[in-house]
């Protein structure tokens, strides 16, 4: 055991209390009055970072050695649109059991214990768009982590008795997806953006489930764990010249002969406009206003950005959160979100939750504020706010070194480090130039359209107003509303509405 | 096999005593204000934060929320911010005065109606066809004066102070026990931070009080009424806490809500936001006698409260009896077990915190006892967790676990205490031991890796009591005994000292088994019973019985019916051959 360190130290409030020149100093009457030393900030590079293993991943590492761990990250090609047709959780089982299910040399339970008596995490995911493979562990045991992680990555086992767990507890999520009224609400919105067909919207059905078998999902890992697309990084506890020898030596003589994974599909589906409700009985309803987003690369990108924290990204001095939330108490949670689409334009979305029979008013105020947004731009005041929050909150998407990675990974991942390598360091001055005729025009672009809205509640209470603010759904919607079905949770095949 | 020896003996070599020591300069103003400083320099930030020994443990039935609606209005500004021009302030305070005349006499009429409510004139209160003409009138005078006021506001100008100056994160949270407020600033900016919360806690000013109350209403709404299980949920905490202020919720009921004013909360403030009541919490890039001499100057004009926060003093009753609550919600079933146990710093909550964790994760007792079984069919549960939770005032171990398709809650909840059954008379091996108490050395450090975890950890830990537990619980963690978890276990996972709640799917809301496709739907709710009471059948020589005279009745039935006999008699031989293989 280790002696404790000194650690507090106790001042006695009679030292504090003896006036010292400061306590002359005055405190200005207002915050804006206050002085502060300028400091300058560089954002990190992937330069400092950035290496290439001769097997052929591109590996990021850094040193930080205030905690004895480290931590490691594999992030490779593909996602679950990889999924076969009829084999929707394919992807996801394959990435899951992957850490989950043993390797060659360790059947899942010897491995598990491995893991839990090294207090090691390893986790691995097919998500929408990439595959990661994680560790964290404690710093003396990187070598005994290592060899695992390429064990799991080259010779997964994929014990069959796991994948029937596995498989029985996507059953049982499955049965959860009419319950919650967010769940449903996320789900029909990404039905109306994206389309039925899209890669998004095929979701695991009891008979692809039922389907899948262990030999596919020895075949898909065959087929698709590349290490020539696969990112690494690696940081904490370690010095960098020791974790690049050590990687080299993970991702070197690979015994797979994997393809390259597909990219991401780009949807070609137009959102419907119009105003879509679907029937859950819950006292508060969830509602979202849509309209087409836009790419990162865009030009009016930063200008749309600082146009949307003004209209309802920046949470208290943003216009939607004023009158929604504060003005009105209509709602705990209101704002909107851009996406600023990686592979396609994605949406833009306002959204709140509020009493089913105050929804439609709440609405009519959203798009009011829209409208204003588009007809009188945003004022110099918002502008200054907006570029403030965005340029002085960078460094703390590099705060640790393990978010640093993680930032450039991503760049490097969705293809950014390659055709915008000066990004952040460009970031402060992208921003600072936009102007309020930028904002101006990217509100006219952005909200100009009609929008599509989704509203999950109770539908007779819905349309049903508060008589204090009567505002009727239908003539938000130009008279029209559309009546979304749930969907049988086992095939996600919308279910007949009851006939009332 | 010889793998797996030199496995081991490569794996017995224990962690090293790991004991992490995050220092932390302690400091006290002369008002009784404490400060607790941790100086660190790899981001340019500081994460500023301050906890108020406070929460809703401390309030009463009629106002409960009020902690939590407090916390919300410390973000309303003071006389210099929230109004576009401060010279404006005493007219604002004319407006909020006359406000309160009128929700004086909208009180009187809401009284009125909880009589008719009482008395049944009138099905719900929250109904806005039940408010009386008088109200309605009352309340169109009372948001003339809101229209009058926002004249005045310059809206959520606290937030913007801060965002226009690179604050970020701003937020703060309530629970039984506490009440914290955090923002992260850039390093250069924290006299900022400083004169803000100095500020907001010498003068701060209720505006827009009513239309607040309602936004935490909706937070209700948001995170209990309108979610599956949120309503059941703070029934069961309620009752299993009886007697004591935990069994209120923090959001408040939903009668309380509505009804609280801010007289209420003026009393509430001067009472338990006195600095001696408050502690102050700063990690990251900052000199600690800086952050000294701008505490002593923002923050020691405040002033020591008059009298002391009364302690809370009401102990948790002993039933000593099992209470058992059954419900129905939009959810699969599930069981959750509560077990009274003991609060922060209490010697037994170490053992019991390591119980939970040989419980937990994919190679504890419960994963390996009701999720992971070979035949899988043996498997009860498709989840299953435990924990120690120590709060200020007491405490609870908790196991929830989630009932496999085609096994029953009770099944579930038997299987759970022969799992406890097994600690209790056998005790926990070394290295199981071992591999538990790594995990937690290892999630010490985890939870040390930026600044706001650190600044989290410390309102958490101060708030309860004593920021120490910090750096000495995780070695309290370490000196835990095999014999230890066999204690407390005996001690307080008891039969007399737990609440067990039951949740079963909804009427009407189960998702059907593919296999009903078939059958005609006015014969599927009579059928779904049916094939959850054969599901549920633990007798298996019953099992047989109603097997045999089905079969025998299977000849003669209608045409129709044949396929739902077959369908039956189908799930009842599963049934069987599981019943037999035990």
């Amino acid at each position: 055991m280790k002696t404790t360190q000194a650690t507090a130290t106790a001042i006695l409030s009679v030292l504090l209390a003896v006036p010292g020149g400061l306590s002359a100093q005055t405190i200005p009457d207002h915050p804006d009055k206050l002085t502060y030393k300028e400091f300058s900030y560089k954002p990190p590079t992937a330069k400092e970072y950035r290496h290439v293993l001769k097997a052929g991943p591109v590996a990021y590492v850094a040193e930080d050695h205030e905690l004895p761990l480290v931590s490691v990250t594999v992030t490779l090609r593909g996602g679950t649109h990889q999924n076969p047709e009829g084999k929707e959780g394919l992807a996801e089982l394959t990435g899951y059991l992957l850490a989950r299910g043993g390797t060659k040399t360790r059947t899942a339970e010897e491995l598990e214990e491995e893991l839990a008596f090294l207090a090691a995490n390893l986790a691995s995911g097919y998500g929408d768009d990439r595959a990661t493979v994680s560790l964290n562990l404690l710093s003396k045991d990187l070598d005994a982590g290592l060899k695992i992680l390429r064990e799991v990555m080259t010779e997964p086992r994929f014990q069959e008795d796991k994948l029937a767990l596995r498989k029985e507890q996507i059953l049982a999520d499955m049965k959860t997806r009419n319950d919650d009224s967010a769940d449903i609400e996320a789900r029909e919105r990404a039905f109306l953006a994206y389309g039925e067909g899209y890669a998004f919207n095929r979701y695991i059905t009891r008979a692809s489930l039922d389907s899948i078998k262990r030999d596919e999902l020895v075949a898909f890992h065959q087929r698709w764990f590349d290490p020539k697309g696969m990112i690494v990084a690696i940081s904490g506890d370690v010095k960098s010249d020791v974790a690049l020898r050590k990687l080299e030596e993970t991702f070197s003589r690979w015994p797979l002969k994997p393809q390259t994974a597909p990219p991401l599909p780009k949807p070609s589906h137009k959102m419907p406009p119009g105003l879509y409700i679907v029937d859950k009985d819950v006292n508060q309803g969830r509602v979202s206003v849509m309209l087409p987003g836009l790419v990162r690369t865009d030009p009016d990108y930063f200008a749309a950005e600082l146009m949307n924290d003004a209209l309802g990204g920046g949470g208290f001095s943003s216009r939607i959160v004023n009158r929604v939330r504060s003005d009105e108490g209509l709602a705990y949670s209101a704002g909107s979100t851009l996406a600023g689409g990686v592979w396609f334009p994605g949406i833009y979305r306002a959204s709140f939750q509020s009493k089913v029979r105050t929804c439609a008013y709440a609405t009519q105020i959203v798009l009011e504020e829209m409208k204003k947004f588009i007809d009188g731009g945003g004022t110099d005041s918002e502008l200054e706010t907006s570029k403030a929050r965005y340029i002085e909150t960078l460094p703390r998407r590099f705060g640790t070194k393990a978010q640093t990675l993680g930032v450039l990974v991503d760049e490097e991942y969705t293809g950014r480090y390659q055709t915008d390598p000066n990004y952040f360091a460009n970031y402060r001055a992208n921003v600072q130039k936009v102007t309020k005729a930028d904002v101006s025009r990217a509100a006219a672009r952005l909200l100009k359209g009609t929008p599509t809205i989704l509203v999950v509640g109770k539908k007779e209470d819905l349309l049903n107003p508060d008589p204090k603010h009567p505002v009727k759904y239908p003539e938000l919607a130009g008279g029209k509303v559309v009546d979304v079905p749930l969907r049988d949770p086992f095939t996600m095949k919308p279910v007949a509405p009851a006939t009332k | 096999m010889r793998r797996i020896t030199t496995l081991l003996a490569l794996l017995l070599t224990v962690l090293p005593a790991l004991a992490q020591e995050v220092k932390v300069e302690e400091h006290t103003l002369e008002n009784g204000m404490r400060l607790l400083l941790v100086p660190r320099h790899d981001e340019p930030t500081v994460a500023g934060g301050w906890v108020a020994h406070v929460g809703s443990a401390n309030e009463r039935p009629g106002i409960t929320g009020i902690s939590h609606l407090f916390e919300h209005m410390m973000f309303k500004g003071t006389p210099v911010i929230g109004l576009k021009d401060p010279k404006d302030y005493e007219k604002d305070l004319q407006i909020l005065a006359e406000q309160e005349r009128i929700r004086g006499d909208m009180r009187a009429e809401e009284a009125k109606m909880r009589v008719a409510f009482r008395r049944g004139d009138i099905d719900d209160l929250a109904k806005p066809e039940n408010k009386t003409a008088r109200y309605v009138e009352l309340e169109k005078e009372f948001d003339k004066l809101v229209a009058a006021e926002r004249e005045l506001i310059a809206k959520n100008a606290f937030s913007q102070i801060y965002t226009k100056q690179g604050g970020s994160g701003q937020n703060a949270f309530t629970n039984t026990d506490i009440t914290g407020y955090f923002v992260t600033v850039p390093k250069n900016r924290l006299e900022l931070w400083f004169w803000m919360e100095a500020d907001r806690l010498i003068r701060p000013v209720f505006r827009e009080f009513y239309s607040e109350r309602d936004v935490v209403f909706e937070e209700r709404r948001l995170r209990t009424e309108s979610t599956p299980t949120g309503r059941l949920d703070e029934a069961f905490e309620g009752i299993f806490w009886q007697g004591h202020p935990y069994s209120w919720p923090v959001v408040g009921y939903p009668s309380d809500i509505p009804a609280i004013t801010k007289a209420q909360a003026d009393d509430y403030y001067s009472l338990f936001y006195a600095p001696n009541n408050l502690t102050v919490i700063l990690v990251g890039d900052f000199d600690s006698k800086d952050a000294v001499a701008l505490a002593q100057r923002y923050l020691g004009r405040l002033q020591r409260g008059k009298t002391p926060p009364p302690e809370m003093t009401t102990l948790a009753p002993k039933w000593e009896a099992e209470v058992r609550f059954y419900g129905e919600a939009e959810t699969n079933p599930q069981v959750d077990i509560m077990w009274h146990t003991v609060g922060f710093q209490h010697k037994d909550s170490y053992p019991l915190s390591v119980l939970g964790d040989v419980l937990n994760g994919r190679t504890g007792r419960l994963f390996k006892g009701l999720v992971d079984l070979k035949p899988a069919d043996r498997a009860l549960a498709t989840q299953a967790r435990g924990t120690q939770q120590s709060r200020k005032y007491g405490g609870l171990f908790d196991i929830t676990a989630e009932v496999k398709e085609g096994k029953t809650p009770e099944e579930v909840e038997r299987a759970i205490y022969a799992e406890l059954d097994r600690i209790k008379t056998e005790g926990v091996p070394d290295r199981e031991l071992q591999k538990v108490k790594n995990n937690s050395a290892a999630g010490a450090f985890r939870r040390l890796s930026n600044n706001n975890a650190i600044m989290f950890q410390l309102i958490s830990n101060d708030g309860l009591g004593d920021w120490h537990e910090m750096n000495e619980g995780p070695k309290k963690i370490q000196a835990v005994t095999s014999a230890d978890i066999q204690r407390v276990a005996k001690a307080y996972l008891v039969k007399e000292n737990r609440a067990v709640a039951v949740y079963t799917r909804k009427g009407g809301s189960q998702p059907d088994d593919p296999a009903l496709a078939g059958v005609p739907a006015e014969m599927r709710p009579r059928l779904k019973s049916q094939l959850a009471q054969i599901a549920a059948s633990t007798d298996a020589a019953k099992l047989k019985e109603n097997i045999q005279r089905m079969e025998s009745q299977a000849g003669n039935a209608p045409p129709q019916m044949k396929s739902v006999i077959e369908l039956m008699l189908a799930k009842a031989r599963e049934r069987l051959a599981q019943l037999e293989k035990k």
